[in-house]
Parts: C-alpha cells; structure tokens; sequence
C-alpha cells in the first residue's frame, strides 16, 4: 500500500516534470520559427515592368508581404512546378491583402508583355502576382547583387528558388521552389511573418 | 524468476512507448515533423546538425531550423531505443516462453508493430506530413501499448497466480470493460478526425484563427463531445461494480479509468474554450492512450476463468 503511494507519488511527478519539459519545447519551438527568419539583405533599388506596362520598383515592395522568383515562360523543368505553387500560395491566402507574388522572366527577349501576360493567365487568379520584365543586364544584376542567386548562362541558368521579402524589403529567407517541404516551409513562414504585422 | 524478467522488460518497454506516444504528440503539437527532411538520417546526419555549416551541399539548408531539428530527432531516437526494449522483450520470449502462447504472440506482435510504426514514420516524413498518415501513426503507436499492456498483465498474472486464483468472473463486467474498450477506440478516431481535418483545413486556410478553423469542421466534432459523456457514464457504472472488489489493483484501475475520463472531458472543453492551447492538446492525446493500455489490464485482471 505504501509502496503503491510511493510509485504514485512518482507518477504524478513524472507527469509533471513532462508537462514543464512539454511547455517549454513548444515554446522553443514557436521562438525558434520568428529566429528562424533572419535579416538577410535589403533589396536595393530596381525598375522593371509589369506585363500591363506598369513601372515596378523597389518601392513597390513596402508594406507588402513578397515571394518573388525567376522565371521564363518557355521553360520545361522548373518553372512550371515554381509557378505551380506560388499559384498555390496565391490561392490559399487569397484574403489577406499583406500578401504579393513577384515573377522576374530571365528570358526578355522572347518574353514580350504580351506572352508574360498569358502566362500568367495560367497561373495567376488575383491581381497581386506581377510579372516583371526587364533589359537582361538589368535582370542579371538583380538577381546577383540583389537577391544573391546565380545567374550565369540564362535563360537556363536561373535559380529555381523562391524568395521572401518582408514589408521593409528585406530579404528573410530562400525555399527551393519545387520541393514541397520547403513550399509548407514558407506558408508557415508567410502566417509567421503576417502575424508579426 | 523468468517470469520476473519477462514482466519487468515488459513493463519497460510499455512505460517507454508511453512515453514515445508523448514525444510523438509533442512533434506533432510544435509542428516539428519535417525538423528533419530525410530519414532515418538528419540533414543527412546521425546526430542532427547544430549549425548550418554542418548540412552537406546537395540538401537545401534553409530548411534548417536546430530546435524543430532536434525535437523531431528526439522521437527517432526514443523509437529507436523502444525498438531495442522492444527486441530484448522477444529474446527472452523466444529463449524460455516459446510454449506460452499469451507471452510468445504478444512479444512478436509488439515487434511487428513497433517495426511497422517505425517505416510509417519514414512515409510520414515523405509525405511532408500528410495528416491522415501522421493519424495512423498515432493509431499503430496506440495498438503498441495495447499489446505491450496485455503482456505485463499476462506475465503478471503468471508471476502472482495465488492473487487471481479466488477471484469470480463476471461476465457483465468483462462485457462493459470490452464496450468500454471499444468506445474509447471509436473516441480516440473521431478525436484524431477532428484533429485530422483541423489540418487540412488549416492548409488549404492558413490564416484562419484557431476559433474559426473549430468552426468550419463537421459536425461530428459534436459527436466526440456526446460519446466523451457516453463514456463517463460508462466508467461509473464499471467502478461501482468494482468499488468493493477484493483486488487493491482493481479497484485502483475503476478509480483510474473513471478520473482519467474526467480529466480527458475537462480538457477537451478547455480545448475548445481556450482555442486549442498546445499543451493541453498534447495531454488530450496522451490521457486517451492511457486509457487503450489500462483497460486492457483491467480486463485482464477480472477475467481469470480461463487461466490456469
């Protein structure tokens, strides 16, 4: 009998001691996403166009949430499934108006505005996903100084990564753009960072 | 003094994979599933990396996240040492039990499920948590402890023979304990829909509050909540059949069954009230599966006609 209290008085200890080990991982864990989201670099300043004739700056970036990639409509591996998916994104956070897509052609020579348009008539259904396009040096800087990403023998040569940019352009992560993992990875990281405001 | 080895390695085995269905519920509550994006290794590791230099080339490294990394590599590693407990139990099994059918079956059963469970982890993993899948791992993990608990009992029962020796069967009883059983199962598939749909629903939805994702799910979240009161009447009529029961460890598992079914309600209301906090979802979970393994040995205990 005392024996048995001993062994629950142990028990109901240990279930303790679980609770705090449990309480405080979770709270290790939520930490350890908003630390996970580091300052990378601030985009510097940038002008291409939209498929519809619009400037696109740098400035277009404030106080919106970005994913922003490299692309070019004639591309078979890649681009399709990056598109893909940031359709998917578009589409699960179609209600907050904090969100943007940005999709640079690294190909502007065959990439007119036109055939940016009805690509992105495949993959777009809100009219916050803008399809960039500019003169290929211009491009090429960008994407090298700007956002860190390769960019030699291009069109080909692009990054298939998918950048996020916060409401004060700075770069905070990179997600290889046809993994799945990394495509739940940065929705978390898009609640993440709307929820910090 | 076999007996003893087998009861006692048994009822390490079951305490630790109790212990691994808390762990499993943690990953699952800080959701640090995909800590590590390749199985069984880390980043391609045996002992997850603590800095991203550590992540070799040909794996993306901003995945990288140390805590989730390691929270997740903490379930693998106490599966894997289940796994061994596990593997121990089935030595001494197959070494002196061989002729005893309860204890044989039960150590092999344990070792096909906790294998089973182990390559379901790995299809987890791949899936990128596919909540149907991380669901089931938690059913197998609960089908473990249900076999583990029946070979403590069992041993038990073979260790301490005069205890059980007087004891009547009741076949009301044993019957109540079985539907108990039965209904728990049943709660725990609709406690694990719901999570399940939760899920889904918050992927399709990500920026729904926790109140509104509660909201937009089927109504049967209503039945988990009727079937939890279903259940508590249940366990009151079982503990005043065994309130007067001549076996102290008896009467202990009435009391336990009846408080834990009491404490599973209240924080499945707080759940519900308070917006899902994390820590009570993962004590929601855990509770339940304590139960699967208790009323096993429960039965166990009052229906005795049939051994020796």
């Amino acid at each position: 009998m005392s024996n048995l209290n001993k062994k629950l008085i142990i028990a109901f200890f240990s279930v303790f001691i679980l609770g705090i080990i449990g309480l405080f991982t979770i709270d290790q864990a939520t930490q350890s996403r908003i630390n996970n989201l580091p300052l990378i670099t601030e985009i510097p300043a940038f002008e291409l166009e939209n498929f519809d004739g619009k400037s696109f700056t740098e400035a277009n970036l404030d106080n919106q949430i970005t994913v922003a990639s490299f692309i070019f409509t004639q591309c078979e591996g890649a681009c399709p499934i990056m598109s893909t998916n940031m359709g998917l994104l578009q589409k699960r956070f179609a209600e907050s108006d904090e969100l943007q897509f940005i999709s640079i052609t690294t190909d502007p020579d065959y990439d007119s505005a036109n055939v940016l348009k009805e690509f992105s008539k495949k993959y777009s259904n809100k009219n916050n996903w803008f399809f960039l396009r500019g003169s290929i040096d211009d491009v090429v800087e960008l994407s090298q100084d700007g956002f860190f990403l390769s960019a030699s023998l291009l069109p080909l040569g692009h990054s298939t990564r998918l950048i996020l940019i916060d409401k004060d352009r700075n770069i905070r992560k990179y997600y290889e753009g046809t993994v799945d993992a990394n495509i739940v990875e940065l929705q978390n990281d898009i609640v993440t960072l709307i929820k910090q405001g | 003094m076999k007996k003893q080895l087998f009861f006692k390695s048994a009822v390490v085995s079951t305490i630790l994979s109790y212990l691994l269905i808390f762990v499993g519920g943690l990953v699952r509550v800080s959701g640090s599933g995909m800590g590590c994006p390749d199985w069984p290794r880390c980043f391609g590791r045996w002992i997850p990396p603590t800095n991203v230099d550590q992540i070799p080339s040909y794996i993306d490294p901003t995945a990288f996240n140390i805590v989730l990394a390691w929270i997740e590599y903490g379930n693998r590693s106490l599966g894997v040492l289940v796994g061994f407990s596990i593997i121990v139990l089935n030595i001494i099994a197959i070494y002196y039990f061989r002729k005893e059918a309860k204890l044989f079956v039960s150590a092999i059963l344990s070792l096909i499920l906790v294998l089973a469970n182990g390559a379901l982890g790995a299809i987890v993993v791949s899936s990128v948590l596919n909540p149907f899948l991380v669901s089931l791992h938690m059913i197998l993990a609960l089908m473990l402890v249900s076999v583990l608990s029946y070979a403590c009992i069992e041993s038990y029962k073979l260790i301490h023979v005069e205890k059980f020796k007087n004891l009547e069967g009741n076949k009301t009883l044993s019957n109540s304990l079985i539907l108990l059983w039965i209904l728990i199962f049943v709660e725990i598939l609709l406690g694990t829909g719901i999570r399940t749909n939760l899920e889904l629903v918050s992927i399709e939805n990500p920026l729904l509050s926790k109140g509104e994702l509660l909201n937009a799910l089927d109504s049967y979240k209503y039945f988990h909540s009727f079937l939890g009161f279903t259940l508590l009447f249940l366990s009151i009529y079982i503990y005043t059949k065994l309130r007067n029961n001549s076996l102290y460890i008896v009467k202990f598992l009435g009391i336990f069954i009846l408080g834990m079914i009491i404490i599973q309600i209240f924080l499945g209301e707080m759940m519900v009230f308070f917006e899902l906090p994390q820590l009570t979802r993962l004590f929601h979970t855990w509770g339940s599966s304590w139960l699967v393994g208790v009323i096993i040995i429960l039965y166990n205990c009052i229906s005795n006609e049939q051994s020796k």
